[in-house]
């Protein structure tokens, strides 16, 4: 009865990670309560209880995987029987366990998104098709600000959902739940409580704000990037790429190929060539062990009305351009009509972000665990340069590699951003 | 040895048989009227039974045929302004009334003129359920009713129409007429508490009222003997000192002597009167089977009965005297019969989907369905250009108990309306009454009437004087819980008598009573009414929290053509409001709720005693609520605007009242509004009401039965809980 099994992070998942447990064993829980972090590859949510009780036993380890429906924890007196029924055969992990949906948790800077993804609600618990206990109000407020109530945490007699949730979750902004097939509506945010009032003096309104709550989801992605930052040995390599070629190459392709390809397709083509080049990089630091990649897996961040999804692009050295082009597109798509696996959104041991698109030069990007690298993209545009000793203008695009020193050393990252200069540089390379 | 002194009863009681000298005497024409109208009666009952035996008339058709002598010779002799009303079994009484009212003379070489012919087709199509009937064929066959003819209306329930016509008999006394109404029932009804009560109530009142025993020998199979010990009904009357008669209901001479002496006494003001005629209903008590097919009686005492029929019996004497001969009666019998099928030529047609030669009620001749709820109750136009006030516009205020409040409202309405009269119990003594909500009004001469107790008849008496008109009876309860009592009285005439009928005829009656939880009178006195007189859609409902409202919603009620619940509480009587100095004119009409405390957490709705519970509830708990005070309570005049506005802004609801938790009022209310506002709920509901039993006098188990500030303070804290939130 007290038993709390480890819930169908996403549709089709099959096992989940806890990241950290939020509460100590002893504690008191209620409905509601955080208990753990659950973490996929690309999300981590933000896992309440379903039942009140005193936390007896936590089973679930930090970084262990856990298969869908295997305990967790013990909320509840009931120890005895349950130490008295061990291997007692799984309950249907839908029927009894609280299943998290999955929300989005990036931490790759958004490329190409027309919104920055700003995800709202506090992670609700419960899996797709479950009954949702929502106060007709709160369902209409939520319908008429574009909602999903499945979205929010209910706060309510028995997790019901009260108007009071989702006022909170109006005044956070829209909502980005992972794979959720309901696009929403991007309302505007609603000032939860701001600092000048209709019955303020004009003078006072110099010093106004407005204070918008933290969402769970907000605060999940505060807490990943400050764990990357201070976890991982950041550092940082620049390469100025010339890339006339690639566009001229570009344009010449587009006239022949069935999909268009992009700059960014060529660029994901040139960092897995660079990987072929340097296969040591293909690396991921684990604290017991470097993992070795085979083949190049690249996150692709791809912006939807929801939010922003990384889903993964494999075997990337074996693909032609167009191929990644129709590859990245397929991908694009399911990501927005909410139809990708839970598979596609697991591993990769790199990432690509690009803000070209916005104008922005040059940035450096954080890396996603548990990738040791992450190429941030900027724009091309023509620049002065210098070419044996006469200025002329060239196509020029920046990029930045943000790797981790634990797996990569310095030498390692600078020779594979070498390759990938040589690679984008002289595209015919990446044909052959 | 003890002594005995022999008693004998105030008023005769005598048995009435007419001689050959009476009809050598009677005048011709009276014995012809006598004959025509038996006949058209006869030929209507057989008529009816020939088209229930069809299938054509939806419910019982209770046919008079053999008890006619009794309501021709009675009637006979009466005026239009004459009432007379009666029970299931009444085509005959209706139809001589409204015969005599439209044909007092009727010709047997002439029989049906073109009023007749109208009033038997629109009384065939009452009976049939059709829109051209008497009540647009809501009353049918047991609710037969034309006021203009002076006929009040049948009734369904055994013995439910005396006290109405008790109302009707105080109304024509006191209105200066010496007019009198005649209520028939049969013997089945003779032992019921509404007869007997009334026959009590009227005979202490000298109200000029006939109670008219049609004694047929059987209820239903049941026979007088195996019902009651004196089997020789009018003994009732003498017991309440009431002169009494019996007759022989099969000679309608007699029956129409024995009214001249009842005249003589009843319209001189004397008082009531016992009238019993032994009648037999030739068939069972619906249909056309004899009853001896049933098997509680025999064919040889059908027979000996037939022999005695009235109709033969009057004409036989007629022949005797040679004022006619047997082809004037076939001549008679022939037009009757005639008249009969060209009413039902004009409501029927062949049936194109049924057997050969079957027929069908012509399509078009039904009422439309939308019709099923109109006229309910009034359009409230009696209240148009009243002027309306609340306290905050009300200029000079001064203070006054609330019971003061009371008395002084009424005194002003009884001072400017002549109509208004006041009964109930020990109101016209005690410096006004128990309570002294009545105190001052005996100034009133003959308008406070301290009744017996007998809530039946009273609240039916009043609520006869309502249908008749000339008067606006305030009836009093002294606890709600005799509502019970009365409950045939209150619900299933007064409240439904309007609509019953067609809709038209108001039914403008205040019923006063106090809710008087925490006066440890236990377990039956101390209800809430509001719940259960919200259930019957006739009524009305009020349940004013102070002295200003009470002014207001009293003119309202007493302004009313519908009958109004005044619901008083007794926490509330010694409470000090305000009222304006020197109006006590204003209204406060339906649809007016009270917004008396502006909020947006919750919206509280109340009423009565229980606003200033929930007022002190919501300042214990800080909460930001609307309090809303209902003042009118049913379904017609509750204020939905008022409390949607607020639901709207509030998203969650509580309902709170005082009273336990059965015949609680919030019920149906909070039905409604989920249906009404659901969309704007974000929690159930709530209610704060007593508990499931009825309080009892020990004043502990008293106080738990209940709902005070400290169980409204519970409710919020519920609705605190709903608001989730963290």
């Amino acid at each position: 009865m007290p038993k709390v099994n480890m819930p169908e992070v996403a549709a089709g998942a099959t096992y989940a990670v806890i990241n950290r447990w939020t509460v100590e064993e002893g504690a008191d829980i209620n409905i509601g309560d955080v208990i753990c972090e659950l973490e996929t590859d690309k999300a981590v949510v933000e896992y309440a209880a379903e039942v009140a009780g005193k936390l007896t036993k936590i089973i679930g380890q930090p970084g262990e995987e856990i298969d869908v429906g295997d305990p967790i924890c013990i909320i509840g007196e009931d120890v005895a029987e349950e130490a008295s029924a061990p291997a007692a055969e799984p309950e249907a992990p839908i029927a009894e366990a609280p299943v998290a949906a999955p929300v989005a948790s990036p931490v790759v800077e958004t490329p190409a998104a027309p919104t920055p993804a700003a995800p709202v609600a506090e992670a609700p618990t419960r899996v797709e098709g479950e009954r949702i206990f929502a106060s007709p109000i709160a369902r209409k407020m939520a319908s008429d600000n574009g909602i999903d109530v499945a979205t929010i945490v209910g706060t309510g007699p028995d997790g019901r959902i009260v108007r009071r949730d989702v006022e909170a979750a109006i005044a956070a902004g829209p909502v980005a739940p992972a794979a959720s097939p309901a696009p929403a509506a991007a309302p505007a945010a609603q000032p939860a409580q701001t600092s000048s009032s209709t019955e303020l003096a004009p003078q006072d309104y110099s010093s106004s704000y407005t204070a918008v709550k933290h969402s769970g989801m907000r605060k999940a992605i505060a807490r990943r990037l400050t764990e990357s930052k201070s976890t991982i040995p950041h550092f940082y390599l620049y390469a100025d790429c010339r890339v006339d070629e690639l566009i001229e190459l570009r344009k010449k392709l587009n006239e022949i190929s069935p999909v268009k390809i992009s700059v960014n397709d060529m660029v994901i083509r040139a960092i897995a060539a660079a990987f072929q080049d340097v296969p040591e990089a293909n690396v991921v630091w684990t604290d017991d062990a470097m993992l070795k990649y085979e083949s190049v897996d690249i996150s692709v961040a791809v912006a939807t009305e929801t939010g922003l999804l990384t889903p993964v692009l494999r075997g990337v050295e074996k693909r032609s351009l167009s191929n990644i082009a129709s590859a990245v597109r397929d991908l694009a798509e399911r990501s927005r009509e909410g139809k990708l696996r839970q598979d596609e959104l697991e591993g990769g041991s790199f990432a690509i972000t690009n803000l070209g698109m916005y104008g922005t030069e040059q940035f450096a990007a954080i890396i996603n665990p548990p990738q040791s690298g992450i190429l941030a993209v900027g724009a091309a545009s023509e620049k002065v340069i210098v070419e044996q000793g006469q200025m002329t203008v060239a196509n020029m695009m920046s990029v930045t590699l943000s790797a981790d020193h634990r797996a990569v050393d310095g030498a390692l990252a600078a020779e594979w951003l070498k390759a990938f200069k040589h690679r984008i540089e002289n595209p015919l390379t990446m044909l052959v | 040895m003890t002594e005995r002194i022999q008693l004998d009863p105030l008023e005769p009681w005598v048995e009435l048989k007419s001689t050959k000298e009476d009809w050598q005497a009677a005048d011709p024409q009276l014995l012809e009227n006598m004959l025509c109208q038996l006949h058209l009666i006869r030929a209507f009952e057989e008529e009816i039974l020939e088209l229930a035996a069809e299938g054509l008339v939806h419910g019982p058709a209770h046919a008079s045929v053999g008890q006619e002598g009794g309501a021709v010779g009675s009637i006979l002799g009466l005026r239009t302004t004459d009432g007379v009303n009666g029970s299931h079994r009444g085509h005959h009484q209706f139809l001589a009334k409204a015969i005599q009212h439209v044909s007092p003379n009727l010709k047997a070489d002439a029989l049906v003129n073109e009023d007749i012919q109208k009033l038997i087709q629109k009384t065939t199509a009452e009976i049939m359920g059709l829109e051209q009937g008497f009540s647009h064929g809501r009353g049918g066959s047991m609710h037969l009713q034309w006021l203009e003819a002076g006929a009040l209306g049948t009734n369904a329930i055994v013995g439910g129409g005396v006290p109405l016509a008790a109302g009707n008999a105080w109304a024509q006394k006191n209105s200066g007429t010496d007019d009198l109404t005649v209520t028939y029932f049969g013997d089945g009804a003779v032992n019921i508490g509404s007869v007997l009560e009334s026959m009590n109530l009227t005979a202490a009142w000298d109200v000029p009222l006939v109670f008219f025993i049609e004694n047929n020998l059987y209820a239903v199979s049941t026979s007088v003997e195996e019902a009651t010990k004196e089997a020789r009904l009018s003994g009732r009357g003498v017991g309440f000192g009431i002169p009494s008669w019996r007759v022989d209901g099969m000679d309608p001479l007699a029956v129409w002597h024995v009214m001249r002496e009842v005249e003589a006494h009843s319209r001189a003001g004397k008082g009531p009167a016992v009238v019993e005629v032994e009648v037999y209903r030739f068939f069972h008590q619906n249909g056309a089977f004899p009853g001896s097919a049933f098997g509680y009686r025999s064919k040889e005492e059908e027979a000996e009965w037939l022999a005695r029929d009235p109709l033969k019996r009057v004409a036989d004497e007629m022949i005797e005297r040679g004022l006619i001969d047997q082809s004037v009666v076939d001549k008679i019998r022939e037009q009757a019969v005639a008249a009969m099928k060209t009413a039902t030529a004009e409501i029927l047609e062949e049936d194109p989907e049924g057997k050969p030669g079957s027929r069908r009620i012509k399509p078009g001749l039904w009422p439309e369905t939308s019709f099923v709820d109109v006229g309910l109750r009034g359009d409230m136009s009696e209240l148009e250009g009243t002027r309306s006030l609340e306290i905050e516009n009300a200029g000079n205020l001064k203070d006054i108990r609330f019971v003061d409040a009371i008395a002084s409202v009424m005194d002003q309405n009884m001072e400017n309306d002549k109509r208004i009269v006041v009964l109930g119990e020990d109101v016209h003594k005690l410096k006004g009454g128990t309570n002294g909500a009545t105190k001052g009004l005996e100034r009133h001469e003959g308008r406070i009437l301290g009744t017996p107790i007998s809530e039946n008849a009273f609240a039916g008496l009043g609520g006869g004087m309502a249908l008749d008109g000339r008067f606006r009876p305030v009836v009093e309860f002294m606890y709600p819980d005799f509502l019970w009592v009365a409950a045939d009285q209150v619900f299933n005439q007064i409240g439904k008598a309007r609509h019953m009928f067609g809709g038209e005829n108001g039914v403008p009656l205040v019923l006063r009573t106090k809710v008087a939880m925490g006066s440890g009178y236990g377990s039956q006195h101390l209800m809430d009414p509001a719940g259960i007189f919200a259930t019957a859609p006739g009524w009305r409902i009020v349940a004013p929290s102070n002295p200003f409202d009470y002014v207001g919603l009293m003119n309202a009620a007493l302004k009313l053509e519908d009958p109004v619940l005044v619901i008083e509480h007794v926490d509330l009587y010694t409470q000090k409001g305000q009222i304006p100095e020197g109006d006590l004119d204003y209204f406060i009409n339906p649809g007016n709720a009270k917004v008396v405390r502006e909020g947006k957490d919750v919206t509280v709705i109340s009423y009565l005693n229980m606003i200033k519970h929930s007022m002190e509830a919501i300042e214990q708990t800080g909460m930001d609520a609307e309090l809303i005070d209902l003042r009118w309570l049913d379904r017609a005049s509750i204020d939905w605007d008022t409390i949607g506005e607020s639901i709207k802004k509030t998203n969650a609801v509580m309902i709170a009242e005082q009273g336990v938790q059965g015949t609680s009022y919030g019920g149906w209310l909070a039905d409604e509004i989920q249906r009404r506002f659901f969309d704007y709920l974000d929690q159930p509901i709530q209610r704060v009401h007593g508990r499931e039993a009825s309080p009892s006098i020990s004043k502990v188990l008293e106080r738990a039965a209940i709902a005070k500030t400290e169980e409204v303070v519970e409710g919020l804290k519920r609705v605190q809980q709903g608001f989730g939130g963290k």
